[in-house]
This record gives structure tokens, sequence and C-alpha cells, in this order.
């Protein structure tokens, strides 16, 4: 009777999820030219979906003897450590403001989803607008307060550009975990900071002591969402930098995506990007944890 | 227990003056950090290039046009008319991928999600599992077989190919945020309505579902929003023009500006930017209280 239920579901992901994942798992072992049209296929009903010839882990060894591949994987932690940092601090802060009680704070957590709710691509360009060298409010406004004495290219040096894609990034994710946050603290019950005033405790002791604890789970949760969310982020990197200025901005996922469809080696290509997914499942089997452990402490 | 308790995060004295004016100048700074970037947006949609370029800089421009507007309709011709003249049309294909990919989503979604929420089965565990997997799993990983297998189908630079790959990220996520959703209603409900002699299907059909609007819109509307902003897949699956959808049309207008340096071109872009964003902000603004609770619910009882 359950399967009733879940059976279409469930379908539906085999196909659309289960699938593509093992035959992309299966071109990683292969090598794939997609000009070429004969060769070893399957053929169902009529459609002929190709395999390719299995050359076993080559593709893996000549990505992992890349040193792009590293180069780019180093940069990956950083900006992910950056990004996670960022967005966990920022959406914590604003939480902590948007939790005081001020006229007006129904239409500040309204505002709060305008960031996190547009396309990523839209709020490259938007960013654009502000840092961009020629017509970019941010130099306009610092040329004309005189705080500096030409314009600032942000994009055009690769340390700089990185951390304008975590903070940009940033600005669109951190709104997010401020929900998680405020949605925590709105279940911390008043008696503990009514107990924790009685006992003496300021504003920032009763912020140590009775809301980062009770907000654990959340910050667990905020940590690993952030951190799959900055292993996957590309669309800001294809609207801001396109992985340059060389390869400066190049993640490891942006390099997986220009291996597989720039240069289409989608033999190389999925080995990148397996390697990623390797990173992601990983962090879920970490977050698996985390929850199945919260779960026995409930009960 | 009067006045006091009502207070929220810890404020139980009235404020001092001093820290009043810290937390306003707080929440304004909070607030133009939410939207001023995107008020800039608008601000440069209705300006001239002209002016944008001019130093010293005005925050209010000297200028309003809605010229940029007229373009991208098509209203006015312009050199670069051939591609603005494609954003209604791929806002077209944008919705009608949403809309579809929302539909399947809940009633495929929804249905599992029920059960998952509800029954007792074989495998239940490990499909969950399975399902938390797949949210985590990068979706760009997929699309190389997607590619392969949608060009021996001809479904290569179709609105159908397209739905098929959307609904490999949005899936699993409706089914856990139903889930959870389903989990706070009280399974009594259903027990109920089989006493009073429902079947199963007819007790979630008639019974739980109508009771679940918070739910359902909630995942409904993540899930259009998550189809809305899509970028990656539409840029890689659906390379013919006219076929693709709003994103990648406006990530390649933003590459033509580079090329061509076409000053009154690239405020139009911009304009073109703040039409493709709208939608998505007004349905979170009208639904973000279902929106809240529904990913809260979703998300952190995971």
């Amino acid at each position: 009777m359950a399967w009733l239920f879940v059976g279409p579901a469930l379908l539906g992901i085999g196909l659309v999820v289960t699938f593509p994942l093992v035959y992309s798992l299966w071109l990683s072992f292969t090598d794939v030219n997609l000009l070429r049209s004969t060769g070893p296929a399957v053929e169902l009903w009529g459609m002929r979906i190709p395999l390719f010839r299995w050359i076993g882990a080559r593709n893996y060894t000549q990505v992992l003897t890349d040193p792009l591949y590293w180069d780019s994987l180093w940069r990956t932690l950083y900006f992910v450590g950056a990004f996670v940092i960022e967005a966990t601090l920022v959406g914590f802060g604003v939480a902590l403001v948007l939790n005081e009680r001020f006229p007006g704070r129904p239409l500040m957590r309204s505002l709060l989803l305008v960031p996190w709710s547009l396309s990523r691509i839209v709020v490259g360009l938007l960013w654009i607008g502000i840092l961009d060298f020629e017509f970019g409010a941010l130099n306009g406004l610092l040329l004309r307060a005189g705080l500096v004495d030409g314009a600032i290219a942000f994009f055009k040096e690769g340390w700089t550009a990185l951390n304008v894609l975590v903070s940009v990034y940033m600005w669109n994710q951190a709104p997010f975990a401020t929900l998680l946050f405020l949605a925590g603290m709105q279940s911390i019950s008043e008696d503990l900071y009514a107990a924790a005033e009685v006992d003496g405790a300021g504003y920032w002791r009763r912020l140590w002591y009775v809301t980062v604890p009770a907000l654990r789970p959340i910050v667990f949760l905020v940590l690993v969402l952030a951190t799959v969310n900055g292993f996957l982020m590309l669309d800001l990197i294809y609207v801001l930098t396109m992985g340059g200025p060389a390869y400066d901005t190049t993640t490891v996922s942006w390099h997986g995506f220009k291996t597989s469809f720039t240069f289409f080696k989608f033999g190389p290509g999925t080995a990148i990007l397996y390697t990623l997914t390797a990173l992601c499942l990983l962090l879920t089997v970490v977050y698996h944890k985390l929850v199945l452990a919260r779960f026995e402490a409930e009960g | 227990m009067t006045t006091r308790a009502r207070y929220r995060g810890g404020n139980y004295r009235r404020r001092s003056v001093g820290s009043q004016v810290i937390l306003y100048a707080t929440v304004t700074a909070v607030a133009l950090w939410l939207i001023a970037p995107f008020l800039w947006l608008f601000v440069t949609s209705v300006s001239y290039q002209k002016n944008l370029l001019a130093r010293p800089f005005t925050l209010v421009p000297p200028e309003v046009t809605l010229d940029n507007y007229r373009k991208i309709l098509g209203l006015v011709r312009f050199h670069a008319e051939g591609q603005a003249g494609k954003i209604l049309a791929s806002m077209w294909n944008s919705l009608v991928v949403a809309l579809v990919v929302t539909g399947v989503n809940l009633v495929m979604g929804t249905t599992a999600g029920y059960a998952y929420a509800r029954f007792h089965f074989p495998l239940k565990t490990l499909s969950l599992f399975a399902l938390l997997f797949t949210r985590m799993l990068p979706t760009i990983v997929l699309i190389p077989a997607f590619f392969l297998v949608f060009r021996a189908l001809g479904l290569q630079n179709t609105l159908t190919g397209l739905v098929i790959a959307y609904c490999s990220f949005t899936l699993p996520f409706t089914v856990w945020i139903m889930k959870a959703y389903f989990e706070t209603i009280p399974a009594d409900l259903d027990k109920s309505a089989l006493v009073d002699g429902c079947n199963r299907f007819q007790a979630y059909w008639r019974v739980v579902l109508p009771v679940s609007g918070p739910g359902l819109v909630a995942g409904g509307a993540f899930t259009f929003m998550l189809c809305w902003n899509e970028f990656v897949v539409a840029q890689i699956l659906n390379t013919k023009p006219g076929t693709t959808t709003l994103p990648p049309v406006i990530a390649g207008m933003n590459g033509q500006i580079n090329i061509d340096y076409s000053v009154i071109a690239a405020s139009g872009f911009l304009g073109a930017l703040f039409l493709g964003a709208l939608p998505a902000v007004l349905l979170v603004l009208v639904f973000q209280k279902y929106m809240v609770q529904g990913l809260t619910a979703g998300s952190v009882k995971g």
C-alpha cells in the first residue's frame, strides 16, 4: 500500500537521478568522444545510448596529475572556508538584530528574502552595477568622497576577485542563514532569559550562555548547507569572473564545468565532477550523523 | 507576566537612549545592505548609460527614462535588438518550465512525502537516506548524462528536457519538505477519517490535503523559485536560440556588453534584469510567511 504512494516519486527519482548518476560515473571511466557515432551502445526502444570505450581510471589519473586540479582544489577550500565563515557570522549578526523589537520588524524580515530569492545571474549583474571599473556605483561614491585616487578594478587582480566572489555569494546566502537562526531564536524559552537576567547576566552573557548553546543544531545545519553550497557554486563565477583572471577564481566545480561543457571533454570532466560528488557524499554522511545524533538525543 | 513576556530575545528592560540609537543605526544599515544593491539595479535600469559613466557620480540620476524597457520589449529599434528580443520569449519558457515542474512535484512529491510521514514499510530508512543524499548531490554531475541521453532522445533544446532535468534536484527536496510538513499534522486526523469509512487514499486526498495549504504553498513556491532562477542546466542543455530560459539569456547579454561596450544597450540589459528578478521577489514576498514556516520545517527537522 505504501508503495503506491511513494512508488511514482521514487521511480521518477530513479529515472532522473540514479540513472544519470550511474551513467555519468560510467562516462568518467571511458574515452567519451561526442563526434563519434559508432562504437558500443545500449539500444532501448529505438534509442541508442552510447557507452564509449572503457579506459579504466585513466581519466582520473590524468585529472589528478594536472596541477590545475590541485590549484583549483586549494582555491576551492579557501573559497568555501571564507564563505562559510562570512555567511555564518553575518547571518547570525543580522539575526541578532532582527530578533530585537522595533517598529517595522515584519517588513525587515520580508526584505531578508530579497537577496536570497534573486537568481544568482541577477545577483552577479547587480553587483557588476556596483563594482564595475567604469560605471560602478561604489567606485563612483569612493571617488566622489575622495577616498581613492582612481577607480578600483575589483575583477582584475586574482586575489581581490576571489574575495569579491566570496562576499557577493555571502550577500546572496547569508539571509537564508538568518532565516534559520531567527526560527531557532524564536523557539528559545523566555524563562531562560528571565532567569539569566535575575542572575545578573548582561546582554553579551545572555547571548553566550543562553542563545548560542540553544542554537547549536542550527549552527551545524547552516555550516553544512553553506559548505555544500560553497563547493557547488558556479553561476556567480560565470557572470562575474569566468574563472579568471588567468585561473585565479577557478574552483573545482568551475574546472569540471569548463572541461565538460566548454571543451566537451566529458571523460575528464565527469572525473573532476565525481571527485566533487565524493566530497559532497562525505559531507552528507557527516550531516546525517549529526541529525541522527539529534534525533536520538531528543528521543 | 504581562508586558514583559511579550519581549523577545532578552530585552526585558526599557532600552536606554544610547542603545536605542545603536539599534536603529544597525537596523538601517542592515536594511540598506539587503536592498540597496537591488534598488540600485532599478535606478540603473531607468538611467542613461552616459549618466552612469559620468563622474563625479550622483546617486540620483539626473534624467529618468523608460527607453531601456522600450528596447527590451521591442517597442523601439536599436542595434542589439536581436539579443533583447529574446527576453519575452525566454520569460515565457521559464514560466512554462517552472509551472510544469512545480505541478509534477506537488503531485508526486506530496504523495510520497505523505507516505514517509505516515507509513512504515520495508526499505523506508534506506530510501530516506538515498533521498537525503540526492539533496546534497551536485546537479552538475548529472548533466553530462542528461546531455547524451537527451541527444539520443531528441530532447536537447526542448522544454520537456529541462522539465525532466529540473525534477532531479526539486523532487527529492519536495518529498523531504512535505514529509516534514505532514509530520506536523496530527495522525489522529487520518485515523478518524479511516474510522469514518475512508480508505487510505481518500483520507489523504479528502481530509489531509485540504488542511495542508501552507505546506503545499511553501513546497510549490520554493520549487517554482528554484526553477525560475536556475541557470547552469538551462545554459548547457538548451543552447539553440529561443529554446532557453531567462537566466541564460541575461547572462549571454552580459557577455555582449563586454564586447560592444555599447553605451545605450548596457542600461537596457540591466533593465532586463529587473524584469527577470521581479516575479521571483513578488512570489516570495506574497508567500513569505508560508515559505519560512515550510522551509524551516523541511530543513531543521532534516
